[in-house]
């Protein structure tokens, strides 16, 4: 009954569940090609298939990573430009000049990274135009090497060992060939744990760090690799234009690949190819009403949007999900992962000391020190803005300290990436559940493996067993996108238990739960707790958390003013001053119930 | 609807007809006796109607269209405008789908140089003659003998520019304001060498590109280098925003722009009190009249298209009508009217045409001046180089 779920759905990388109808679509397309097409239809699709490569590698960076990189134009330019000056002016031949022009942008990928990577949404955009603007003045002015406005005239065909496909049908089935080949790298690429990282990459950087995912290296990776497609597709432009010139570094280039990924299917292999032959067919369609063609362009493209918002093989794959439902995937067999093997140490599983942050002047942490030993539940109390979320983040690494120490299981991490406090041993919650939308529970689960099996298999089978150990095994192959609040939690609790981590810290895990998800919840935290896990958690509710913990401190104002048993902290004058004002008479519980 | 000129029917008959007409005309030639057939010839319009160069590209395809539009007795052509865009793939794309409905007698081809550069390993291979008006100067330079510029290039035009300024107007302190475009480019390096072999050197030179929307920083910096004459090689907005900017600032040094100050287009951006002074060079102004010929092309121009014609639409019309006019003299195939062009020499409504050897047919220039009290220039030099022989 073991099945290699979820990577047995590997192809869904290619074209989701649409594979069929492209892979129908591909061979009508050849066969025309093949078969009928005239020099001017194979040319159309030869231009296409120079526009695929480029845009299959756009879907790394912009489908997959979801960093919206608007370099993708300039490195195939520069791949254009590198086999302009290396072919044309140089005298190479496509053997030289095609892994020259993989290689230039790439390189220039990997430069830039360090300063461009570490920029977040809009700044990253804007910062990747700023790079098309500094190349395309280069191409301008730096006429003795591009040959200024005019370019490089007289770029050779392609001509490899002796064959030259020449033109029409065998330079159209070269490129594809090629397109081909892209293709399949990029599929196997984005299988495996990738498949898992990349949407909650996307979705939710936090919560991929916090599972051990290094998505700075996963964006370095797919910014790298995105631009050796591009500079790929560059080279096959200029082969096959035979000239370059500043245009192929200009925004429109830019915007073209965008169009298609987006058009096609974001993050898809098969939409970058969708994309890719519809954008170069449309407007030869339409060529003949000269000025107009532009007009009805637009109006088709902005059809399309609106009837299919997720691209063309979204559309199909929503398509064939209701017209032709799969049957669900079978479950792999639970296998319990065993006790992972951790170093001898001595004292708390997680120990701060003296941690500090501010925002402007806002001191939001403030000399907080506190320790948890194994089999521990330590709850952490305050009123709102006191303090609670911005401690988790800095024993996460989610906001970098002003100042203090951090020691998991012994070792100072103080300072680390928030990815390698995880994989330290450190596991964390979020006062929103965040599950990947487009995944069932099990594959989010998984993903809490995919940086401990590394085999996709074994990481399905041990999510199955921590599924089962929160009593969520019949959620497994329910879509997270429609979880209740309890459901959600248990799963989430789930992924961060698969990570066999050595302190857990919870942030408000019972906010939105029923009393009895409560209970449920309380049950499963003791079991964690019970077997050996440090769990800390920041709630509100004191009605779950004073029963729940073995201790609880008090924040306000950034700094621990109580620290005691539940009873203790109950009484504490100071913790209901803290709640309700130093004059209000002694309540029950502090704070909200 | 693709611009179909002088066509034959119904495009969606057409391949209806391709089936039937030879059968039909097999039975005719039965029972006609033969006699001199129309020679049919196919001539597809391939230029830049949108995008940034869409001005000056839709005078080129009017001029070729008007041209088209009435062929020789005897002759029947062909036609379909077809936009290539401004990128140099556009241009090729284009000419396949041309050359996929037959190879083409000859093609009004992109103005874009660089699209012209790529089309030119292409049309080598069909064996079609590329008949434009690219300012370019490399599409000649490239030893291809299917290609063929109605147009001045920039070695005939800025030598009659700068020798306006230095000559005419006595000026020795120029200052060269010019595009950072393949255009902007050239121009600055004819411009400098015309200028060097007048003994003179410009005492400023800068570059701007096509999307700067304020020239006063220029403008303010070119002045600082307290010039005699404002040398300007721009495209057509940028031009008319010079000027304009130059008008409103007081500046009294004379300005001669680059030929995009000629079309009317451009003109009509600026107040006539803002042209006053200002001069041009051109390969030709038709909305400045001059001989019977030239103004039924001009009053043909704005009743076909209601708009005024400029010297790319002339230089356009001059080149299709040359190849119309070896097609009536019996050059049927693409090999002849190239072997036609190259050798002939033909007397067009803006000047006349003879091939250097190289495919530049046009070997002169006019300065056109305007009075500041309308938008219509009028001639005030002519430079004729030598044609060969």
């Amino acid at each position: 009954m073991r099945d290699r779920v979820p990577w047995a759905s590997s192809w869904t990388g290619i074209a989701g569940g649409a594979t069929p109808a492209l892979v129908l679509a591909g061979a009508l397309v050849a066969a025309h090609a093949v078969l009928f097409a005239d020099p001017y239809g194979l040319r159309v699709l030869t231009v296409a298939g120079v526009y695929a490569l480029a845009v299959i590698g756009y879907q790394m960076i912009f489908g997959k990573a979801g960093a919206l990189s608007l370099a993708q134009g300039t490195f195939h330019g520069l791949g254009a430009y590198a086999t302009g000056i290396v072919g044309s002016q140089l005298g190479y031949g496509f053997a030289v000049t095609f892994p020259v022009s993989i290689l230039v942008p790439t390189v220039l990928a990997l430069v830039i990274a360090a300063p461009v990577l570490r920029l977040e949404s809009h700044y990253f955009a804007l910062a990747t135009l700023g790079i098309g603007q500094v190349a395309l003045l280069g191409a301008v002015e730096w006429q003795g090497v591009t040959g200024g406005s005019n370019g490089i005239a007289g770029v050779a065909a392609i001509e490899l060992f002796g064959w030259r496909p020449g033109r029409g049908l065998p330079l159209a089935l070269f490129v594809w060939a090629l397109v081909a080949a892209g293709a399949v790298i990029a599929w196997r690429y984005g299988r495996g744990w990738r498949r898992l990282a990349f949407p909650l990459m996307r979705d939710n950087p936090a919560a991929a760090r916090a599972l051990g995912i290094d998505i700075d290296r996963l964006r370095l990776e797919t910014f790298a690799l995105s631009a050796a497609y591009a500079g790929a597709a560059g080279a096959l432009a200029a082969h096959i234009q035979r000239v370059v010139s500043p245009e192929v570094l200009e925004f429109p280039v830019m915007v073209t690949i965008l169009t298609m990924a987006v058009i096609g299917g974001r993050g898809r292999v098969g939409g970058a190819i969708a994309g890719a032959l519809l954008l170069t067919q449309l407007p030869e369609w339409f060529r003949g009403w000269e000025r107009g063609y532009l007009l009805l362009y637009g109006v088709v493209l902005l059809a399309v949007v609106v009837a299919a918002p997720w691209g063309l093989v979204g559309a199909l794959e929503r398509a064939r999900r209701r017209w032709l439902p799969e049957r669900p995937r079978p479950l792999p067999v639970p296998v319990d992962p065993g006790p992972r093997p951790t170093p001898p140490f001595r004292g708390p599983m997680l120990y701060v000391a003296g941690l500090s942050k501010s925002f402007g002047g806002v001191r939001a942490v403030d000399g907080v020190s506190l320790w948890i030993d194994r089999g521990e539940i330590l709850g952490v109390i305050g009123p709102n803005g006191s303090g609670k979320t911005t401690l988790i983040n800095l024993m996460t690494s989610l906001e970098k300290p002003d100042g203090g120490k951090l020691y998991v299981r012994g070792v100072e991490m103080t300072g680390m990436p928030t990815h390698r406090i995880a994989r330290g041993g450190v596991a964390r919650g979020f006062q929103m559940a965040s599950l990947p939308p487009d995944g069932d529970a099990l594959d989010a689960v998984a993903a809490g493996r995919a940086m401990i099996d590394k085999d996709p298999s074994s990481a399905a089978a041990h999510a199955l067993h921590f599924l089962t150990l929160t009593g969520a095994a019949d959620l497994a192959r329910t879509p997270c996108s429609v979880l209740p609040p309890g459901s959600r939690r248990r799963v989430e609790l789930a992924r961060a238990l698969a990570r066999q981590p050595g302190a857990l810290l919870l942030d408000e895990p019972a906010a939105g739960l029923t009393e009895a998800e409560q209970a449920d919840l309380a049950g499963q935290i003791r079991s964690a707790a019970a077997s050996g896990v440090a769990v800390l958690i920041v709630e509100h509710n004191m009605p779950f958390l004073l029963p729940l913990a073995d201790r609880i401190i008090c924040l306000d104002e950034g700094r621990i003013i109580a620290e005691g048993t539940p009873d203790a902290i109950r009484r504490d004058p100071a913790v209901m001053a803290a709640y309700l004002g130093p004059s209000h008479p002694e309540p029950a519980h502090p704070g909200p119930a | 609807m693709a611009d179909k000129t002088k066509n034959s029917g119904n495009p969606a008959l057409r391949p209806a007809l391709r089936k039937v007409l030879p059968l039909a005309a097999a039975l005719l030639a039965s029972v006609i006796p033969p006699a001199a057939a129309a020679a049919e010839l196919n001539i597809p319009v391939l230029v830049p109607v949108t995008g940034f160069l869409a001005l000056e590209g839709t005078s080129q395809r009017n001029g070729a269209v008007l041209a088209l539009s009435d062929a020789p007795a005897g002759l029947k052509v062909e036609s379909e405008v077809i936009d290539t865009g401004t990128a140099p793939e556009g241009a090729v794309t284009a000419l396949e789908r041309a050359a996929g409905r037959g190879t083409p007698t000859a093609v009004a081809a992109s103005m874009l140089g660089t699209q012209m550069l790529a089309m030119l390993p292409l049309a080598e291979e069909y064996g079609v003659p590329l008949v434009t008006v690219s300012g370019t100067a490399s599409i000649t330079e490239r030893g291809n003998p299917w290609v063929f510029r109605f147009f001045p290039g920039d070695g005939v035009t800025k030598t009659a520019h700068a020798r306006y300024a230095v000559e005419e107007l006595g000026k020795r302190r120029p200052a060269v304001i010019h595009q950072t475009t393949a255009y902007g480019q050239s121009g600055q390096a004819h411009l400098r060498d015309a200028f060097a072999k007048l003994g003179v050197e410009p005492v400023f030179e800068e570059g701007v590109d096509p999307g700067i929307r304020d020239m006063l920083p220029v403008l303010t910096k070119a002045m600082a280098a307290n010039p005699d004459v404002l040398i300007l090689h721009l495209h057509s907005g940028p031009t008319a925003l010079f000027i304009r900017q130059a008008a409103a600032m007081g500046i009294t040094v004379p300005i001669v722009a680059g030929s995009a100050m000629h079309q009317p287009s451009t003109a009509a951006l600026l107040e006539p009190a803002e042209l006053k002074g200002v001069c041009a060079e051109s390969s030709a102004s038709p909305v400045s009249g001059g001989t019977p010929e030239l103004e039924r092309f001009t009053a043909d121009y704005r009743a076909t298209f209601k708009t005024e014609p400029d010297a790319f639409a002339l230089g356009q019309y001059d080149g299709i009508r040359m190849v119309l006019d070896a097609a009536a003299k019996g050059a049927e195939t693409p090999e002849a009217i190239r072997d036609a062009l190259a050798k002939s020499t033909y007397q067009g409504l803006a000047m006349t045409y003879r091939s250097d050897g190289r495919g530049n047919m046009a070997h002169s220039a006019v300065i056109v001046c305007y009075d500041g009290a309308s938008r219509v220039p009028a001639v005030v030099k002519r430079y004729d180089t030598a044609a060969p022989p």
